[in-house]
């Protein structure tokens, strides 16, 4: 077959397989730990190329074909998935009986329920429902060894036994391969509305995200964007609050309206509605600010010094003879930055410095930062993943304990995991 | 496993080392001051440890674990000892570690919206902490007014109000943690993410098994502008679990749904008078919290939720006072069951909302059965059940048909998809049932997760994972005399 598509670095795998079924995927595995072969579980790939470049091509082992939702009962506002339905998906077949899976990753047609939830990727909303860490309530897993393990349950509430769920999110296809997932749902908001507030200055943005946290707002999201990833947003010069809402129609618009009355003497102005495809661009937004990214970073500060991080970061780009671009899910910390060559080829060492800025920035206020995606060339230079300290010899042990042959994603993880 | 046991000599060098570790004051090993220790809020179950140990810093936590991993001690990390399935209880003989002198709030950080505190802190003293400031901590067990921050994260305790905001593991985001080695690390910090395994997200619910939490991150949230709680009163306990699915078909999240069956409300009315109508086969307690736009109109929706299952009275309170006397009857059960029987079992199961007028039925029939009576209280939202078996220890053979009878609700739970605990945690008492839910690969895969943290066993041995060789079938031994008990050192009430 063509393997085109599982090509990742430029390494291509010694084959991909689908497997159909729970028992196919531990007869795969079981051949793959025989042989050593490492195994690449592969989702939508949509971040298959996040993380330490592989140093062995392995098998992908694709769960497309296992894409079914095999249970979904809307009293119990919970669902039972298999690991390889595009959200987009899921999201269709809950929405046909009132409910949703409150995440809302990017590329939610590609990006799979068990691959957002490896990866733990989570979009805007995460602001008001948190992130997979916080919906996932059962897993089950096909280990290294080909062993079918089963963590958590069907019932929201459950603490039997260690909470295998939140061991597998954001694992990154090191612990097990996810065949099935059960989550939590919630049932549709009456109404939803985004908007956007625009401040001249970054600083005042961020002075009223303070604010609305602190007020009686429940805002679904809370983004902040320069000003360059703001424009691909179709916002005028200045930084962008972004504003999520939902609930009965008349709390959304109450909370507009006091969204208007909090930030209006802060400087906010310009207060627009955007429309509803403007939700999913948001996740884009840096990424998409100019051409074509030469890096990009994920950092993840307190969320009180966003704008901070935000303003330093990009003054020192421009030092560099650089551009670049944020957004941020501004309550919760997690800052998205792309840097970009104006003079198209980009200068490895030159990207390694401003990202080596970046993560120093993160650091210093306790944070952290990935790099999310950059060239070979830069990853040559810059670690991906942010030194993990103690911690991090604790996560090597548990890879030991439950994957001992180290043949699931061997090497791409944090701590060399 | 094998561990040391102590002569008396080497008990009082240990002990004079202790003390030179944490202070003179802060060691007991006398048996008559360790027997306060020797069970939690499950007295089925009962050991004594060698020592028990107050240290007031992580560095004293990590000097004792050392020492015992010297000695070859079993240890265990205590908190208010509230727990109800015996899991700060220690292996007979070792130290048992009690946190209850770190109890400050060491930070809070209204910006971020986090406080650090240590493991010690009552639940509910973070939130009078933080409440002048607009403010509260939301995991909220009932045993709130006792229980440890350090016991919730161990327990991944929960309250009436999981069902909207989550529970312990929700609001967790940093600790610091003296693991069994002795080594103290930072697992996650400040920051809404860490990077990695998510090491808080595992540590919160292992029961005290991956190591002794000295310092906790929690996320602290704004009180709702507006609260509104309705109670619903039903002659038919289907139509009252008709109502809780109802009111969530609706389209809204309440902050808690509660119910009370008959034999609570008797008992709740003989002790307290707070108003539940004593003929009624149940009541169902709906709050809702948000914002005051749109409360009314909710509010409304779920006035009529219940109506449309069936309910005989509908009433919201009208203001504070009513509110805390609709409560008062939900949060009085437990004392009130203390009235009308000497002694109670409570059990934590949990099932899917859906199968509550089914598990009930079954639920009062296996009670019967075993010629017993259960009151039911528990937090229908999320399919949490409380069945408390009332007996009367001093009748001989009581005590094992309600042990019996909690085994047969289980598996009960268990059948339809349950789970064996929503919020007690499994320690001793249901260690054995582990196997009604988890196939041997799956214990297998969560031991080696635990040998991870804990490679010798040291750290609280004997707890979570089945024991017996017939596992499954045995349910926990009921109560047999402790040695000082025999020896007329102690009696038990
Ligand atoms: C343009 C772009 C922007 C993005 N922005 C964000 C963002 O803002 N925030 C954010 O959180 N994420 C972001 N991501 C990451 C991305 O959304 C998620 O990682 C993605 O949803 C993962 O889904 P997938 O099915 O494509 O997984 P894949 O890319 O196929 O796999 C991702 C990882 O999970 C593993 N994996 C996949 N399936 C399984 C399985 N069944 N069992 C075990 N392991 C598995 C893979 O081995 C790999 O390590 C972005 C990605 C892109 C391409
Ligand atoms: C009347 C009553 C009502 C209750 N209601 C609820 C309820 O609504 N919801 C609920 O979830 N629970 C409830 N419980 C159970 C109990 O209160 C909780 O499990 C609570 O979290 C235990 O806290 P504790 O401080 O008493 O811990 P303990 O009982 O002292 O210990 C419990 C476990 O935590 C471990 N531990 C304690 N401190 C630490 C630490 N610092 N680091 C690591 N491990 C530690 C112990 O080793 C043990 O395994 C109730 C109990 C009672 C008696």
């Amino acid at each position: 077959m063509d393997l085109g598509p599982y090509v990742v670095e430029g390494r291509s795998p010694e084959a991909a397989v689908f497997p159909g079924s729970v028992d196919e995927v531990r007869a795969v595995v079981a051949l793959a730990a025989t042989e050593g072969v490492p195994i690449v579980p592969w989702g939508g790939g949509t971040a298959a190329s996040l993380g330490t470049p592989a140093a062995r091509a392995g098998l992908v082992l694709g769960l497309a074909r296992m894409a079914r939702l095999l249970e979904h009962e809307p009293g119990d506002l919970t669902a039972t998935v298999e690991a390889g339905m595009p959200v987009a998906a899921l999201q269709t077949a809950l929405r046909a009986r009132g409910q949703w899976l409150s995440l809302d990753p990017p590329d939610a047609e590609r990006a799979t329920i068990g691959g957002v939830i490896a990866a733990n990727a989570s979009g805007p909303r995460r602001h008001l429902y948190g992130t997979p860490r916080d919906l996932l309530i059962g897993v089950t897993v096909v280990t290294g060894e080909g062993a079918l393990v089963r963590g958590g349950g069907k019932v929201v509430k459950n603490v039997a036994g260690y909470d295998l769920p939140k061991l597998f999110v954001g694992s990154f296809g090191t612990l097990g391969i996810i065949v099935e997932v059960t989550v939590k749902l919630r049932p549709l908001p009456d109404a939803e509305r985004l908007v956007a507030v625009r401040f001249d200055r970054l600083k005042d943005a961020g002075t009223a995200v303070r604010t609305v946290t602190g007020s009686d707002l429940i805002p679904s999201a809370l983004e902040l964007l320069d000003a360059e990833a703001g424009r691909s947003l179709g916002s005028g010069p200045g930084a962008s609050l972004v504003v999520g809402f939902d609930g009965l129609a008349e709390q959304v618009a109450w909370q507009c309206d006091e969204l208007r009355r909090l930030t209006a003497p802060l400087g906010g102005h310009g207060i627009a509605p955007l429309p509803d495809e403007a939700w999913s661009r948001l996740c884009t937004a840096a990424r998409a600010a100019f051409a074509t990214p030469a890096a990009v970073m994920k950092l993840v500060v307190l969320p009180v010094t966003v704008a901070d991080v935000m303003e330093q970061g990009a003054n020192a780009v421009r030092q560099r003879g650089l551009l670049s671009a944020w957004s941020a899910h501004a309550g919760v910390g997690v800052l998205t930055a792309a840097v970009f060559s104006p003079g198209g080829q980009a200068d490895p060492a030159a990207i390694a410095a401003v990202l080596e800025d970046w993560r120093g920035m993160a650091g210093a206020g306790g944070g952290y930062a990935v790099l999310e995606w950059a060239p070979l060339t830069v990853k040559a230079l810059v670690p991906v993943w942010d030194a993990p300290g103690a911690a991090g010899r604790i996560m090597q042990r548990i890879k030991a304990q439950l994957d001992p042959l180290a043949i699931l994603n061997p090497g791409r993880f944090v701590a060399g995991i | 496993m094998a561990m040391a046991v102590l002569t008396d000599a080497r008990k009082r060098d240990l002990r004079r080392e202790l003390e030179a570790l944490v202070g003179r004051g802060a060691v007991l090993s006398d048996p008559d001051e360790l027997l306060v220790y020797e069970s939690d809020g499950l007295t089925l179950f009962r050991a004594l440890a060698d020592f028990v140990v107050f240290p007031t810093s992580a560095e004293h936590v990590s000097a004792i674990v050392k020492l015992a991993n010297r000695e070859d001690l079993p240890f265990v990390a205590r908190g208010a000892g509230t727990g109800l399935s015996g899991g700060c209880l220690p292996a007979e003989g070792g130290i048992v570690i009690s946190l209850m002198r770190m109890n400050r709030v060491l930070e809070v950080d209204y910006d971020n919206q986090v406080a650090v505190v240590e493991p010690g802190l009552v639940n509910l003293h973070l939130s009078w902490a933080v409440g002048p400031a607009g403010y509260y901590y939301a995991p909220d067990p009932s045993s709130q007014q006792a229980c440890t921050i350090g016991g919730n994260i161990a327990n991944n305790s929960g309250g009436p109000h999981t069902l909207k905001y989550g529970v312990t593991v929700n609001h967790v985001l940093g600790l610091e943690v003296v693991m069994p080695d002795g080594e103290i690390v930072w697992l996650g910090g400040k920051t809404r993410e860490s990077q990695g395994y998510d090491l808080p997200g595992i540590f919160v619910g292992s029961e005290g098994t991956f190591g002794i939490a000295t310092k906790i991150v929690v996320r602290i949230l704004r009180k709702p502008q507006a609260v509104k709680t309705v109670l619903a009163v039903f002659d038919r306990v289907e139509q009252a679990s008709a109502a809780v699915s109802e009111v969530i078909a609706r389209g809204l999240v309440p902050a808690a749904v509660e119910m009370i069956d008959r034999l609570t409300i008797q008992a709740v009315e003989d002790a307290f008078g707070c108003g539940y109508p004593r003929d009624a086969a149940a009541a169902v307690l709906v709050e809702l919290d948000g914002l005051a736009e749109g409360m009314s109109a909710q509010t409304e929706r779920i006035v009529q939720a219940c109506r449309d299952s069936g309910a005989r009275e509908v009433r919201a309170a009208r203001d504070e006072a009513e509110r805390q006397l609709l409560w008062k009857g939900r949060k009085s059960a437990f004392g009130a069951y203390g009235r009308i029987s000497p002694a109670y079992m409570v059990m934590d199961g949990v099932i899917p909302r859906t199968k509550l007028p089914y598990v009930l039925a079954r639920v009062n029939e296996i009670v019967a059965s075993h010629g017993l009576r259960v009151g039911n209280v528990f937090h229908a939202g999320d399919g949490n059940l409380h069945p408390n078996i009332l007996y009367d220890p001093r009748v001989s053979g009581e005590e094992e048909r309600v042990v019996q009878a909690g085994a047969e609700i289980m598996r009960l739970c268990a059948e339809v998809g349950g789970s064996i605990s929503g919020e007690h945690g499994i320690g001793l008492e249901k260690a054995d049932f582990m196997a009604f839910i988890f196939s041997p690969a799956d214990l297998e895969f969560m031991q080696g997760l635990k040998r991870a943290f804990n490679p010798t066993g040291r750290c609280n041995p004997g707890k979570v994972f089945p024991t017996r060789k017939s596992c499954g079938e045995a349910g926990p031994s009921a109560y047999r005399p402790h040695p000082i008990e025999e020896k007329g050192l102690a009696q038990r009430f």
